[in-house]
C-alpha cells in the first residue's frame, strides 16, 4: 500500500508541475513545439549550402554531402546585399531609437501627466492602435508626394519623431503601461526639489525604463527591418530599398526565370540564402539582447 | 537644518519662466501645461498623419480621384463606390474576404489557447527552461516578415499527422462546405498558426507574472488540486491578458500585409480602394466589438455578484 502511494506520488505528483508524468508531458510538447519553430530554420540554413548533385539526390535530405557557397553568392548578388543591408540597417536603428524617444515621452504623459483633454487622445491613440494602415495609406501617399518625399526615407521616419509610424501605438502604450507600474514616491521628491516633468522624465524615469526601452527598441526594429509594406508604398522607385523589398523583388525575379526555363530545382537554395541572409541579422541581434529581453517581459514592462 | 538642501530651494528656479507668473504660481494650471508640452508631438503627429488621411480618405471614398500632374481631381459619386462592392460586384469583397474572416474565427481562439497554454508551461520551473524562452520568442523576429510566407510555400505549414489521419475527408463529410474549406486550411497550416502566436506568447507570460505566488501557496494549503487551482486562479487571473490577446491577434491578422484584401487597396483607383479600407475598417471594428461584449459579459458572470 505505501509502495503503491509512494508510486503514484513520484508519477503524478503532489503538485501538478512535480509528477514525472506530468514533466514527460510537459516536455514532450515543447520539445515538439520547439521543433516545429526550429525546422524550418534548420531546413533554410542547409538548403541554401547544397549543391546540384545534392539537391538532385533524393537521398539527401537535411545534411549536405558537400558544403556549396554558389546559391548564397547569388543571392548576395540579387539582393544587393551589401548596399540593401545598409538601408534596412539605416530605417531600422533610426527609427527604432526614434521611437524609443518620443513614444516613451507620449507614453509618460499618458500615464503621468495631465493635460486638455486627457480622455479623448487616449481613445484616439486606442483608434490608431486598431486601425488598419490601408485606411490611411493613400492620402499618406498623396500627402508626401506632396512634400517630394515619396522615394526617400522620410515617409518611414517622419511619422516616428512624433510618437506614430510602424505600430509607434502599441509602442505608446507600452511605456504608458510601464511608467504607470513604476512607484510614484521618486517623482514625487523630485518634485518638492523644484524639477520640472522635464527633468524628472530624463533624470528620473528615463534611466529606471531600461526593460521597457530593451523591449520597444528590439521590437520596432525587428518589424521595421521585416516590413516591406510601407517600403513597397512610398519607395517604389527608389534604387535604395531595403531588404524586405529586396525579397519580394528577388523572388518575381526568381518566377520570371522559372518560366523561362530556369531549372527549378535551384529556385529553393537560393530563396532560402535570401531568407537566410535577411533574418540572420535579426538573429545575432537577438542572441545579444535576448537576456535583457527576457527579463525586461518578465519585469511587467510589457502589460499589467 | 541643513540649508544648502535643495529642498529649501524650488521657489527661485525658474520653472517653464516664459509663462504669466499668475499661471506659474497655480500648480495645476503649470502641471497642465507641462503635460500639453509633452504630448504636444505626439498630438501633432495624430493630426498630420492619422486624422488628416483619415477624413480625407473618406472623402475620397465618396468621390472619383484623378491625379493629374497639376494636382487631385476630386467629382461627387456618393455612395457609389460602396454600393457596388457591397451590392453589385461580390468579386472584389466577398471571395475572399469570407473565407478569411471564417478562418480568422477559426484561428483566433487556437492561437489565444496555444499561446496561454505555452506561457504557463514556461513559467513552471525546469530544466532547461531559459533556452525554451529563447526559442519560443523567435516567432516573434519570423512572423513579421515575408520569411514565413517562403516557409509556407515550401509546405513546412502543414502537419503529416492530420493527413495520415484522414481528417480532411472527415472534415468534408461532417461539416458544410462554407466551413469545411477554411477549418481544413487552418489545421493544415496549424504550424502556421504557432508561428502566429509569438507576441501572444510574450503578453501572457508578461501577464501570468501579474498573479502572486501567495494566491497559489494559499490553495495549495487549503488543498485545492492543480486542476481546479487552474480553473479557479490562472484563468481568471489571466482574462484581462486573454482579453488583450485577442484583440492584438484580431488587428495583428486583419492588418497583416498578405492578408487578401489589404493587398487591394492600391494606387490605381484611390476611390474604390478607398471605400474598400473603410468597409474593411468597418469589419475590424464589429470584430473587436464582439470580442469587447464577450469580454464583458464573461467578466460580469465571473464577479461574485453575478449569480
Amino acid at each position: 500500500m505505501g509502495k503503491w502511494l509512494w508510486l503514484r506520488n513520484k508519477l503524478v505528483g503532489l503538485e501538478a508541475d512535480k509528477g514525472l508524468l506530468f514533466r514527460a508531458f510537459l516536455y514532450l510538447l515543447l520539445v515538439d513545439v520547439a521543433f516545429i519553430y526550429l525546422k524550418p530554420v534548420f531546413y533554410m540554413m542547409t538548403t541554401m549550402v547544397k549543391g546540384a548533385p545534392d539537391l538532385l539526390d533524393p537521398a539527401v535530405i537535411w545534411v549536405p554531402t558537400a558544403l556549396y557557397g554558389g546559391h548564397l553568392a547569388e543571392a548576395i548578388k540579387m539582393l544587393d546585399y551589401a548596399k540593401s543591408f545598409g538601408v534596412s540597417l539605416t530605417i531600422s536603428t533610426t527609427s527604432a531609437v526614434i521611437q524609443v524617444v518620443s513614444c516613451s515621452i507620449a507614453g509618460y504623459a499618458f500615464a503621468r501627466l495631465d493635460f486638455p483633454l486627457k480622455r479623448f487622445w487616449f481613445g484616439a491613440l486606442l483608434f490608431t492602435f486598431i486601425m488598419p494602415a490601408q485606411v490611411t495609406i493613400l492620402p499618406s501617399i498623396l500627402l508626401f508626394k506632396e512634400l517630394g518625399w515619396i522615394n526617400t526615407f522620410w515617409p518611414l521616419l517622419a511619422p516616428t519623431l512624433f510618437g506614430h509610424g510602424l505600430k509607434g501605438a502599441l509602442f505608446v502604450l507600452i511605456f504608458r503601461q510601464f511608467f504607470s507600474t513604476l512607484p510614484k514616491e521618486m517623482e514625487e521628491a523630485a518634485r518638492i526639489d523644484g524639477a520640472g516633468a522635464f527633468r524628472i522624465f530624463f533624470r528620473v524615469m528615463l534611466p529606471i525604463s531600461r526593460s521597457a526601452i530593451v523591449v520597444v527598441f528590439l521590437f520596432s526594429f525587428v518589424w521595421s527591418w521585416n516590413d516591406a509594406y510601407f517600403p513597397s508604398m512610398y519607395l517604389f522607385g527608389a534604387s535604395d530599398v531595403p531588404l524586405s523589398v529586396g525579397l519580394s523583388k528577388l523572388n518575381a525575379q526568381l518566377v520570371t526565370e522559372a518560366q523561362e526555363g530556369g531549372l527549378r530545382a535551384f529556385l529553393e537554395p537560393v530563396k532560402m540564402g535570401a531568407s537566410f541572409l535577411i533574418i540572420m541579422p535579426l538573429l545575432v541581434l537577438y542572441a545579444f539582447t535576448q537576456r535583457w529581453f527576457v527579463e525586461g517581459v518578465e519585469r511587467t514592462g510589457l502589460v499589467e | 537644518m541643513n540649508t544648502e538642501h535643495s529642498g529649501l530651494e524650488p521657489a527661485k528656479r525658474p520653472r517653464l519662466s516664459w509663462l504669466p507668473l499668475r499661471w506659474r504660481r497655480n500648480d495645476a494650471v503649470l502641471r497642465k501645461v507641462e503635460g500639453s508640452l509633452f504630448i504636444a508631438p505626439w498630438v501633432i503627429g495624430f493630426l498630420v498623419f492619422v486624422a488628416f488621411p483619415l477624413v480625407y480618405s473618406l472623402y475620397m471614398s465618396f468621390n472619383q480621384v484623378r491625379i493629374t500632374v497639376t494636382g487631385v481631381q476630386t467629382s461627387w459619386v456618393g455612395v457609389q463606390y460602396y454600393r457596388e462592392i457591397l451590392l453589385a460586384d461580390g468579386g472584389l469583397l466577398y471571395d475572399d474576404l469570407f473565407p478569411f474572416l471564417r478562418e480568422a474565427l477559426v484561428m483566433i481562439p487556437i492561437i489565444i489557447v496555444f499561446s496561454l497554454m505555452i506561457a504557463i508551461l514556461l513559467n513552471l520551473r525546469f530544466a532547461g527552461r531559459a533556452a525554451f524562452r529563447v526559442i519560443f520568442f523567435l516567432p516573434v523576429i519570423f512572423a513579421s516578415g515575408q520569411i514565413i510566407g517562403e516557409f509556407i510555400a515550401q509546405g513546412e505549414g502543414s502537419l503529416n499527422v492530420i493527413a495520415s489521419l484522414g481528417m480532411d475527408d472527415r472534415l468534408a463529410r461532417y461539416l458544410p462546405d462554407a466551413w469545411a474549406g477554411p477549418i481544413g486550411k487552418v489545421i493544415g497550416s496549424f504550424v502556421l498558426v504557432l508561428w502566429y502566436s509569438g507576441v501572444q506568447i510574450l503578453i501572457f507570460l508578461a501577464g501570468r507574472q501579474t498573479i502572486t505566488g501567495s494566491v497559489y501557496e494559499a490553495a495549495r494549503i487549503d488543498g485545492a488540486d492543480p486542476w481546479s487551482t487552474f480553473w479557479k486562479i490562472t484563468l481568471p487571473g489571466m482574462a484581462p491578458f486573454i482579453f488583450l490577446n485577442v484583440i492584438y491577434t484580431i488587428v495583428d491578422l486583419f492588418t497583416y500585409p498578405s492578408n487578401p484584401i489589404i493587398s487591394k487597396v492600391t494606387t490605381e483607383n484611390y476611390g474604390v480602394s478607398s471605400a474598400l479600407a473603410w468597409i474593411y475598417f468597418g469589419i475590424v471594428l464589429l470584430f473587436i466589438a464582439l470580442a469587447f461584449a464577450i469580454y464583458a459579459r464573461t467578466i460580469k458572470s465571473m464577479s461574485p455578484r453575478g449569480h
